[in-house]
């Protein structure tokens, strides 16, 4: 073991410092120390994609840096999507278009679509198909996942959203 | 007894269903989208300590010794185990055929590269895996099998030296006079087959926290566990321990599909909990760990099939010849695999005729276990190619092949050659729809045009069965025991109409929640945001098994209307004696019980009724016990054990589905591109049709990756080579197609509201499509693919040899 190195961040607007390991990573920070245990651990080699976070707005696989890397980084999870008990409109376009079944990847793919919408508010299929290229999901076959993000496109557009199923959220 | 349950949405008491039936937004959602699910590795307990396993690094060698001193000594190391905390505490693990188990972890020696040997408890998962480098194991290699050809010489060397070989079953069957059939028909094909491991690679691995409890000698584990009572039994059994003194909590889970795997982990975590005092004790398998030592390999298998044909294009003959190579034991369920197909032996095909020749034979690879499919969807394969290679050969369109030998739909329920029994469908319907959807016609002109260009262009036409609702007697001719795979829930409403459903099985994706929400919430007439689904342990829920091989929606189904029948029940006796009239003068219509036949007469609503039975007791019929809840289990009706010859009524209901695939075969490079996938399904009444429909697209993206992507390869020393995602190839969004699709329903007589099992769906179908794609497509070469998964590699390997002279 090495001696600990102090490490200060922003986590969804708020200020955290820990004092870790260097070889921690920095997804064990986030989830072990922080306790954000919404991102999600798939394959902690970086090819999954369900750890994917946002860093200083720009998506990374946080199981394979390493927390101190992170240090005073602007980092955003999934917990930071929703607010005061509100889904954001992403959200609610995954849970309208079905884009999940057990619900383990979506967090990664979430911000990764908030990413991509970010920068192109309107992406055609092989844009979202570009942006997503990195992240596995074992249960519904994509197909949903893309009719969730042209759907999360369009409410961030303030577009009507199309006509969804029953109990739209 | 079966109370009655109502056989359609019909029959449900309100005047038109809101829930059931539409493709209603699930319940479980909101908290999965938000990250706010407990998954297991986001639970933690005070003093927990966290596992990490020491696999063996050699295929098959004996263990001469284990120093663990220098790992004890390292500082936040609180316990370690091996094989001799195993034997000590633990017994050797059930397997099926029976005889071929060991202990969760090494003791005399090691059987496949991955195989447990030690394990850590440490106060973190760095240091537990710090000390793990610490551990000095002293191997004697032993000689290495991994080819299962091999495995079957008689002097090859032995997995098990306790048994004479390493043929762990054996067993011919033959149905009807496969034979005669045979020796008369007008035409025999015969082709070999191989299919390489595949397997399930849900995105969350297994996790598992046990803590053993040394003053009240019980056990309880949280964890990712896709049958957590089954779990329980299996520890109880494992660790000597009364069944009522094991609990197992089922966590919400990130996916399963079989292939969860898990036993040794829960075993190891128990041993080391119970070496540390009973500190709680976490491990959450890593993706190395699961990929070279998990629940996610699948039929390893050799194929020899052959097919009995008439002038006339009428199959009366199918014999298929498996080897399937288990690996190093038979834990974790994974021969089941070798014995469902049986469960729908002859697909789609009145094929009166068969013969299946099954040997499993044990190698130093990793034991296989379940996927998704659990077995046919290489037999599928095997047939399907058959089908075609008749068809071409008698100059007949594949897909008129297939018309010709489909089961009539007036000849339901259908009992096949394997003695299972099909419950309903209309085969024929579902091709014409498949090939009117996809314009065949059009498309085979368009191939005819691409291969006047040089190109490689083929169609693949399939139909498959997907057999539903498990039943144990279905593979009780490779050694599982038992009738019947019971499904209880309890359902309990409150005096404001609020209704909880309690069930035994945890959150794994397939929205079942949801579907007992929707059942309730129409059958009293609530909102489904009035249903509130509560997953109990082991030692709390009813009699449950959960979900597997395509059933939980209708065991689910035939459990909650079973015990909102025995509310309505009461409810209408209570009514019965307010309204001063006899009970079957009483409905229950819309929420409300009023009398027959009178309008605007009295009525009670559920909430009033449910209050009257819990807080007016002096109201309620003489005797009636008070409280408005039931529990009831629910069961396939009419299953018994398998006759002599091995046939069996096994599962319940037979969907089915219909899929045609275009691909192009790039002659320079291999590659398979999908061009058009069209799918026609039935798999009954659609409980939540949006449910259903996300489980075929995600079936799909599995038979794609089983088809042209996904493989175990280990090499001949018995080194796996594809331990990352980076060699395990799962399909991202590049490469799963997007699907038409149309359903038909068929409703089945034998389940409630006429549901039919449909978990597994496509990848029962997919990879055969694809393959007689390629197969296509690969015609005007004379050269045919054999082996999947189709890779690029292994199609221009076949093209280049096909290219020669």
């Amino acid at each position: 073991m090495t001696a600990k190195r102090d490490v200060s961040l922003t986590v969804n607007g708020v200020a955290y410092s820990a004092s870790v390991e260097p070889r921690m990573t920095l997804v064990d920070l986030l989830r072990g120390e922080l306790g954000l245990t919404g991102t999600h651990v798939g394959c902690e080699h970086g090819v999954c994609g369900a750890c994917t976070i946002l860093l200083n707005g720009q998506a990374v696989r946080s199981c394979i840096m390493l927390a101190v890397q992170a240090d005073g980084a602007e980092l955003m999870t999934v917990e930071g999507l929703s607010e005061d008990g509100q889904l954001h409109p992403i959200q609610q376009a995954f849970v309208g278009q079905r884009g999940l079944q057990c619900g383990f990847c979506t967090p990664g793919f979430l911000m990764s679509v908030y990413e991509l919408l970010q920068h192109n508010p309107a992406p055609g299929d092989d844009e979202i198909k570009e942006a997503l290229g990195g992240e596995l999901c074992r249960c519904t076959g994509y197909q949903s996942i893309l009719r969730s993000v042209r759907d999360a496109a369009a409410r961030l557009r303030g577009e009507v959203p199309a006509a969804a199923t029953e109990g739209e959220a | 007894m079966t109370p009655d349950l109502p056989k359609s949405l019909s029959d449900l008491p309100v005047t038109a269903p809101k829930w059931v039936g539409k493709p209603v937004n699930r319940i479980e959602d909101p908290m999965l989208v938000t990250g706010r699910v407990e998954f297991i590795d986001n639970l933690t307990m005070p003093g927990m300590l966290h596992c990490a396993i020491l696999h063996s690094p050699y295929p098959h060698a004996k263990i001469n010794g284990i120093d663990v001193t220098a790992a004890e000594s390292l500082p936040g190391v609180v316990a370690i185990v091996t094989g001799e905390d195993a034997e000590r505490w633990s017994r050797v693990g059930y397997t099926s055929p029976e005889g071929w188990g060991t202990h969760c972890m090494a003791t005399d020696k090691v059987r496949f590269a991955g195989e447990p040997v030690a394990a850590v408890a440490a106060v973190s998962r760095y240091v537990a895996e710090d000390a793990l480098e610490l551990i000095d194991v002293d191997y004697e290699p032993l000689p290495v099998i991994v080819d299962a050809h091999a495995a079957l010489e008689p002097d090859s060397p032995r997995i098990f030296e306790e048994h004479d070989s390493n043929v762990m079953y054996q067993r011919d069957f033959k149905w009807g006079d496969v034979d005669g059939a045979f020796a008369a028909a007008d035409h025999t094909y015969t082709e070999r087959f191989r299919w390489h491991r595949v397997g399930a690679n849900p995105i969350e691995t297994f996790g598992v926290i046990s803590q053993w409890n040394p003053i009240s000698e019980t056990l309880t584990c949280h964890g990712s566990f896709q049958t957590p009572a089954f779990m329980a039994l299996g520890r109880a059994a494992m660790h000597r321990l009364p069944t009522n003194k094991v609990r197992a909590i089922g966590q919400p889970h990130g996916g399963s599909f079989g292939g969860k795997g898990g036993g040794r982990g829960i075993d190891i975590t128990a041993l080391l909990s119970r070496k540390a005092g009973g500190q709680p004790v976490k491990w959450i398998e890593d993706r190395l760990e699961y990929l070279s030592a998990g629940g996610g390999q699948a039929w390893d298998r050799f194929y020899e099939a052959s097919l009995a044909v008439n002038d006339d294009g009428t199959v009366t003959g199918l014999r298929v010849k498996l080897l399937d190579d288990l690996g190093a034991t038979g834990e974790g369920f994974g021969a089941t695999g070798a014995a469902k197909p049986m469960a729908s032996f002859t697909g789609c095909y009145a094929i009166p005729n068969a013969e299946y020749d099954l040997t499993i034979v044990a190698t130093n690879k990793l034991p296989a276990s379940p996927y998704r499919g659990m077995g046919p969807p290489p037999h599928n394969f095997v047939l399907e190619q058959m089908m075609d290679i008749a068809a071409r050969d008698l100059g007949v369109d594949p897909a008129e092949f297939r018309c010709r030998n489909f089961i009539p739909s007036d000849q339901f329920p259908y009992t096949i050659a394997s003695g299972n029994e099909y419950d309903s469908g209309d085969y024929d319907a579902a091709m014409k729809k498949l090939l009117e959807m996809a314009d065949y016609d059009a498309l085979r002109a368009e191939q005819e045009q691409a291969r006047s260009e040089g190109r490689l262009r083929g169609i693949g036409i399939v139909s498959t069965i997907e057999p539903g609702v498990f039943d144990w007697n279905a593979y009780a001719v490779i050694g599982q025991k038992g009738v019947g795979v019971p499904e209880g829930v309890s359902v309990s409403i409150g005096n404001t109409g609020k209704i909880i459903v309690r069930v035994g099985f945890p959150l794994e994706g397939q929205g079942q929640y949801t579907v007992a929400a929707q059942l309730l919430a129409d059958y009293f007439a609530v909102d489904i945001g009035d249903v509130e689904v509560v997953a109990q342990d082991s030692l709390s829920a009813p009699t449950n098994f959960g979900p597997g091989g395509s059933r939980l929606a209708v065991a689910l189904t035939g459990a909650v209307l079973g015990a909102a029948g025995k509310i309505r029940d009461k409810f209408v006796r209570v009514a019965a004696k307010l309204f001063e009239v006899q009970p079957e003068d009483i409905e229950l219509m819309d929420g409300k019980l009023r009398v027959r036949g009178v309008a605007g007469g009295a009525q009670l609503t559920v909430g009033q009724a449910a209050g009257i039975l819990i807080h007016r007791t002096d109201l309620l019929p003489d005797g009636m016990e008070p409280g408005a809840e039931a529990t009831f289990v629910w069961s396939s009706p009419d299953r018994v054990p398998p006759d002599d010859d091995g046939r069996v009524k096994s599962y319940l209901t037979a969907a089915y589905a219909c899929h045609l695939v275009v691909v192009d075969v790039d002659p320079e490079t291999g590659k398979t591109e999908i061009l058009k996938y069209v799918i026609v399904d039935d798999c009954g009444t659609r409980l939540n049709p949006a449910n259903v429909e996300g489980m075929i697209d995600g079936a799909v993206a599995q038979g794609v990756g089983a088809a042209l992507l996904e493989e175990y390869v280990y090499d001949e020393d018995g080194q796996l080579l594809t331990g990352t995602f980076m060699d395990y190839l799962l399909p991202t969004i590049h490469e799963v197609p997007a699907t038409e699709k149309a359903a038909l329903v068929t409703p089945s007589p034998f389940t409630p509201l006429g549901a039919k099992g449909a978990g597994e769906s496509a990848i029962h179908t997919t990879p055969a499509a694809i393959m007689c794609a390629i197969n296509d497509a690969l015609l005007p070469l004379a050269t045919r693919a054999t082996e999947v998964p189709a890779t690029p590699n292994r199609l221009w390997t076949l093209l280049q040899a096909a290219k020669q002279p």
